[in-house]
Order: C-alpha cells, then structure tokens, then sequence
C-alpha cells in the first residue's frame, strides 16, 4: 500500500457506487418505486438528477422560451421608482431613507425565500431540460434504428 | 527590467488569496527587477476604508506606492446592482457601475498609470474582478500582463468582461481549469499565456509548545482553514457536516480556523478558533485527519497546498472544477459534489487511515513537483521575457 500510487477518480467512482446502491435500498425499504429493484435504472435516475443538479443556471436553454425576464423571474433586489415629475425625487427620499429602513428586515426575510425558491426553480427547469435531452438522444437513436431496419428489409 | 504590480490591497498583514499571490510573486520578482507595486490605502476588502498612509513605502524588498481610496465601499448599493447585473439581462452602463460600487475606487492609481504607464515594461495586474484592474488596465494594454484569479462564479458571465479579457497582452494563470474558463469565457483568442501556480516552501518544523487540548481541539478532527463565511461555503459546510453526524458517521470534530464573517452554528462538534497564529496553525495541520475545503469559487486553493505540504489529504468541494482538478492531479484527496457524497466520503477516510494517509503523501510528492518557488519563478519570468521578444535585462546590483 505505502508505495503504490493511489488513483482517486476511480476511488471516488467506486465510493460512488457504493453510496448509490445503499441510497437505492434505502429508498426501497421506504416504499421508493418499485421500479429502483433494478440498479441500471436507478443508475440512470441517480445520472440525469445529478447532472441537472450540476449544471450552471447560466447555460439553461428554457429561460430563452419563457418570454421577457421581468415577467417571469423572482426578483430579489429592490428597484424606486415614482413617476411623479416634480415630487418624484422627494418620494424617491422618502422611500429609500424612511420606508425601505422600517421594512428592511421584511424585505431581507422574504428575498431569502424567493433565493430559496429560485433555487428550486433553477433546479426543476434544469431536470426538464435533461430529460428532454434524453428524450431527443432516444428518438434520434430510434429513427436511426428505423433506418437501418428500413435499409435491411 | 522595470514591472509594476497592480493590486486591491497590498502588505504583510493583508489576508486574501490575489493579495497574498500578488506579494509573494512580486517579492521574488525583486531579487532581479526593478519592482513597483501600486495599490489602495485599504486593508480592510470588505469597506476598502484608508488605513496605510498614502505615497510611497518599503514594504520587504518591495517600492510600493499606495494611493487613496476616494470613497468606503457602500454594501447596500454593491448589494441592489449585484442583483440587477447577476440576475438579469443589464446594461454596460450598470455593468461598468458594478465595478465603481466594487471598487476599491482609487482615481490616484488610475491617474498614475495614465501619466506614467509606458514607464514600465511590463505591468501586472491581480484580480479582474476590482477597479483598478477594470478602469485601469485599458490604459495601459500594450504593456499589460493580466493575472485574473478567475473563478466560476456569476461575474465571469457578464458582458462586459470579455472586452476586458481582450485587452491584455498576455495572461498568468494559476491553473489549468482557470485558463480554461478565461479562454472558454473570451470571444476572441487569448494572447500567450501561462500557467504558473504559486510557490510553496517547504514545510515548516512542528514545534512542541502548542497544546491544542487545551484550545478545546481533540483529535480526531477535520480541519477548515481560512475566512469563515458563506462565500467560501462555510453555509453548505455545516450544513454537509451535521447531516454526516446525523446519519451515523463516525464522531470527529470539525475545527475552524480563520475570521468569522458568518454565525457559527452552536453545535458540540464544531470549534472555532478564529483566526491562529502561525505556530498552531502548523500543529493544526500536523494534527487534523484530512483538510476539507468546501469553497465553490477558487482559482487556486493555496491552503490545499500548504496541508498537501504537510502530508494532509484533503476533502474538497468537486462542484469547484479547480478544486477538483488540483485534487484529481495530485492525488490528494476525494471531492465531493452533494450532501450525501460528502458524508460518503469523509466516511470513508475517516474509515480508512491508511488511505488518507497515503493521499497525503501523494500530495506533498506533487506539491514537490509542481509548486517549490525556483520552478514557479522559472515559468514567470520566462512568460515575462517571451512577451517582451528579448531577454530580461537583470537590475543593476540584483
């Protein structure tokens, strides 16, 4: 042992494996689906939930289809804003330096819920994303298979 | 040869990675240069408030010229266009006001490069992410050597970067998975670059005086090490740890070690230190199972390779890909991803001594290899000399 070198990727896959097999007989002992009997499928679950997990916000293709940010996404920071002309700055002062102090702790409360919840949301539309992947992948494997089966008849 | 370092913060008692990197480099690069660092009168990065005194001074073998700070950074506004730049579609305009509510704001080294930048043959930068790498650099281009420090986290994405990341006629990294980001962020090719590290000496004897039973330390114990705060994933950390003792793991104790800048959750198995001097901090590393660093955003883990240094395996945060990456080249360690990888994990260290053991040693053998300074200083200063296309001309006297 002292002189060998000690490779970790492998390591780290092989205490990967273990950990997944007894989350998967956990998870069975639980009453999880029955479909997790078999380790291949629970490996594949296991894969495609950790790579949405993984993967940055900043590259999800969905956001791109939701429309205008301001109409969908959580926003956690405060913008003022009066639209009156003359009395506008005097509202503005008065909302900043008076108002937003005396709410402040609500405010910091419910912004590190709407993180919280972004976070989830981040999250979901990422295993959307992911399994619409896996989808596409499979119907591409599909219609190649059709063609070859088509060619050979 | 003539160098400036250009830097946020600068001097012995400063703490901060680029900081640390930015004197250390800039004090080797003195034994044969003409060496100038030009920085902020802060010492503090989270008010960037004036506390050395401006104009120039020595600070080891170094000529460092500080310049003062025009205004405290005000967090509440960095907070508000934080928001408005990282989470949504923002303007140059709000994006450029990121950088100013950033600062250190410093219109005296900004005003300094202007008047006398083509005084210097080659002038360093440390850190992209602060002013007077943002406002400044431009000014000076042609001669301007970037070292980004650049990590993973949102300011990379943001447009405005990339014209930065163009401007620079060539790079020092401090990891592969560093240039890679830079390069894979850049729209346009990068100019020459290369990796450099930062050098490590080597470690230093354990001295017998420190009691650590007597701080309230009792092996086993895993060790963090240096600020404590959620931005270095000190949240996800506890968080991972409690959920480790909940599901049975064995016992061992977490220590931490460094300046709070966050809650320390009240829990039994979890000791804080604060920040320790340097002879326990030494006992610490001699003493600890394993290191653990749970930071998402690195571009090099300088403390990673002071345990490594030190025969301490190490367990890092593998959501990092410079973490991960450091740990996957040495040897030296597991990464971990989620929750349940990090109690695996840790687990099976802890289970398996012998291991740890030999990951350790894999990575003090790496740390020889790779990170001891005549090798670092020997990539440096020959980028230095092939991005002037001549050799270096040595200090006369150095």
């Amino acid at each position: 042992m002292a002189d060998e070198t000690i490779q970790v990727e492998p390591l780290m896959r092989e205490i990967e494996d273990r950990l997944r097999d007894d989350v998967r007989r956990r998870l069975l002992a639980q009453g999880g689906a029955p479909e997790y009997q078999d380790p291949d499928v629970f490996r594949a679950v296991d894969r495609l939930l950790r790579r949405a997990a993984d993967r940055p916000a900043s590259h999800a293709l969905l956001p791109e289809f939701l429309g205008p940010e301001s109409g969908w996404r959580l926003q956690t920071h405060l913008r003022f804003s009066s639209h009156r002309t003359v009395a506008g700055p005097l509202v503005l002062f008065i909302k900043r330096r008076v108002l937003l102090p005396l709410t402040r702790w609500l405010y910091e409360y419910s912004a590190d819920n709407f993180r919280r919840q972004e976070r989830v949301n981040r999250m979901l539309v990422a295993c959307i994303e992911e399994l619409a992947i896996e989808n596409a992948r499979l119907r591409r494997d599909l219609g190649r298979l059709d063609e070859r089966v088509n060619m050979t008849r | 040869m003539k160098l400036a370092c250009v830097v946020q913060r600068y001097g012995a008692e400063v703490t901060g990675g680029s900081e640390r990197h930015c004197r250390v480099i800039s004090e080797h690069l003195a034994t044969h240069h003409d060496v100038t660092v030009l920085t902020s009168c802060a010492q503090d990065y989270v008010t960037w408030r004036n506390a050395y005194p401006s104009g120039e001074t020595t600070v080891g073998p170094v000529k460092v010229v500080r310049f003062p700070v025009a205004r405290q950074r005000h967090l509440g506004r960095l907070a508000e266009i934080s928001d408005v730049v990282f989470t949504t579609r923002s303007s140059p305009e709000e994006q450029e006001r990121w950088f100013v509510e950033n600062g250190p704001e410093v219109p005296g080294l900004i005003e300094h490069l202007g008047r006398h930048g083509a005084d210097y043959d080659r002038i360093l930068f440390w850190t992209y992410r602060y002013y007077q790498t943002f406002f400044g650099l431009p000014l000076v281009a042609d001669r301007a050597i970037l070292v980004p420090t650049a990590e993973e986290d949102p300011l990379i994405w943001v447009d405005i970067v990339d014209r930065l990341f163009s401007l620079p006629v060539g790079y020092l990294f401090l990891t592969p998975e560093e240039a890679d980001l830079v390069r894979g962020r850049a729209t346009r090719p990068l100019p020459p670059s290369c990796v450099i590290g930062c050098g490590v000496d080597p470690p230093p004897a354990v001295g017998p005086g420190v009691d650590l039973a007597a701080i309230g330390v009792s092996p086993p114990f895993i060790l963090y090490l240096g600020r404590i705060e959620p931005n270095k994933g000190c949240d996800t950390l506890f968080e991972y740890f409690d959920k480790y003792l909940e599901s049975g793991g064995r016992p061992v104790q977490l220590v931490m070690a460094g300046f709070p800048n966050m809650p320390i959750p009240p829990h039994p198995a979890i000791r804080c230190l604060g920040v320790v001097d340097e002879p326990l901090r030494v006992a610490l590393l001699a003493n600890a199972c394993l290191l653990v660093v749970p930071s998402p955003f690195e571009s090099l883990s300088m403390v990673l390779l002071e345990a490594w240094n030190q025969r301490l395996p190490a367990l890092v945060n593998g959501r990092c890909a410079v973490l991960h990456g450091q740990i996957v080249r040495a040897n030296g360690g597991l990464s971990y991803r989620h929750a349940i990888d990090f109690a695996a994990s840790l687990g099976y260290l802890l289970n398996h001594p012998e291991v740890a053991r030999q990951l350790g040693r894999q990575g003090q053998v790496y740390v020889e290899q790779e990170y001891r300074w005549p090798r670092v200083m020997e990539k440096v200063e020959s980028f230095l000399e092939q991005s002037l296309g001549r050799p270096l001309s040595v200090r006369p006297g150095a």
